[in-house]
């Protein structure tokens, strides 16, 4: 063997090492990728809880392509609203319901066990900011006989 | 004379009417808890979804399940997102799946006293737009003011169009996975 031939075989080696290195460190980050930190994403749109669930109740098809994502990494949301409805979920997280008394549905607003802490003093009646990422939108749903609300999860205040 | 037959009558007619009135209203629930369930001998996967909206009529047990689908959660930020995508459940497409079905033995169960009662469902359920008879058996819970409803049942991926023919999915994911429908009601 020469020795032009035993340096390309090495570099063949190497590169074939390195690159199933690479190719498996991918793999194995792909299976263990964080979820999206939704209080750390800036905010893709801005609004009021009013003017979401008017938007959703005009044209909800047209709602959906705006603020639903095919992953499921949907659209992150500050939104303003008057707390309407204080409840606690079955997995032990605060619910916030923003609605104005003049409207059919409001925003259901779901926080994390975390940032449930930050929202302990909040009151019914007040008025409070929230980032969070939306779920589903609002709707008049036939089987229910009722309004179903807009879905808002891993929520934080909004200082 | 005349005044206080008119009173009696009202008061009558009162009476007459709260008598009939049923002691329960419709049953709402936007505390829930739904779980997906798959074992396969490479691993268990789980989804969870607190997000569900319910009501029950109780006179004539006609029950339905709102299920926003982008609230399930899975352990791995990967499964959720392939969860959501187009080749299993378009949630994009199909935000929401639904339930609609009705307690065929509701005469038998009292909602306005203590005890646990079995409930037979037969209905409908929609997943990804693809909407498929089911029936199935659950417990209702009642106890003071609290009303409680819990099932576990089975359904069939294929049944709704969701199929995995290549690829670790078709491996790593049942073909039947167990559902767990847990809802607290309070009366409207």
């Amino acid at each position: 063997m020469t020795l032009k031939k035993k340096k390309i075989l090495k570099i063949g080696a190497i590169l074939l090492i390195s690159g199933l290195l690479i190719g498996g460190g991918t793999v194995l980050y792909m299976f263990n990728m964080p979820h999206r930190n939704v209080q750390n994403a800036s905010p893709d749109f801005s609004l009021t809880a009013s003017q979401l669930v008017t938007e959703y109740l005009e044209n909800p098809t047209k709602a959906n392509i705006k603020y639903l994502a095919d992953d499921g990494d949907s659209k992150v949301l500050e939104i303003k609203g008057t707390v309407a409805k204080i409840s606690e979920d079955f997995n032990g997280q605060k619910v916030f319901l923003l609605q104005e008394t003049t409207d059919k549905a409001g925003v259901s607003c779901t926080f994390t066990k975390e940032t449930s802490k930050n929202a302990s003093t909040v009151q019914v009646g007040e008025t409070i900011t929230i980032k969070g990422v939306i779920r589903s939108g609002a709707s008049y749903d036939e089987d229910l006989e009722m309004y179903e609300n807009v879905v808002v999860e891993k929520s934080d205040l909004v200082k | 004379m005349k005044k206080v037959s008119f009173l009696l009558s009202t008061l009558t007619i009162i009476l007459v009417l709260f008598a009939f009135t049923p002691p329960v209203g419709r049953l709402v629930s936007s505390k829930t808890h739904i779980k997906f369930f798959s074992h396969t001998s490479v691993e268990d996967i789980q989804a969870n979804n607190y997000a569900s909206v319910s009501t029950i009529a109780p006179t004539t047990g006609d029950v339905v399940f709102s299920v926003p689908m982008q609230s399930f959660e899975f352990e791995k930020a990967l499964m959720q997102k392939h969860f959501n995508g187009e080749d299993f459940l378009d949630t994009k497409q199909f935000p929401k799946a639904k339930l609609k079905g009705k307690i065929t033995n509701i005469a038998k169960i009292n909602l306005g006293k203590d005890g646990t009662y079995q409930a037979n469902v037969e209905g409908e359920l929609t997943i990804k737009g693809v909407t498929k008879p089911i029936k199935e058996k659950g417990t209702v819970t009642v106890k003071g003011n609290k009303i409680e409803v819990q099932s576990t049942f089975s359904i069939t991926l294929a049944d709704y169009g969701i199929t995995f023919v290549k690829g670790k999915p078709a491996s790593n994911i049942a073909k039947t996975v167990e559902v767990t429908v847990h809802a607290e009601y309070q009366s409207e």
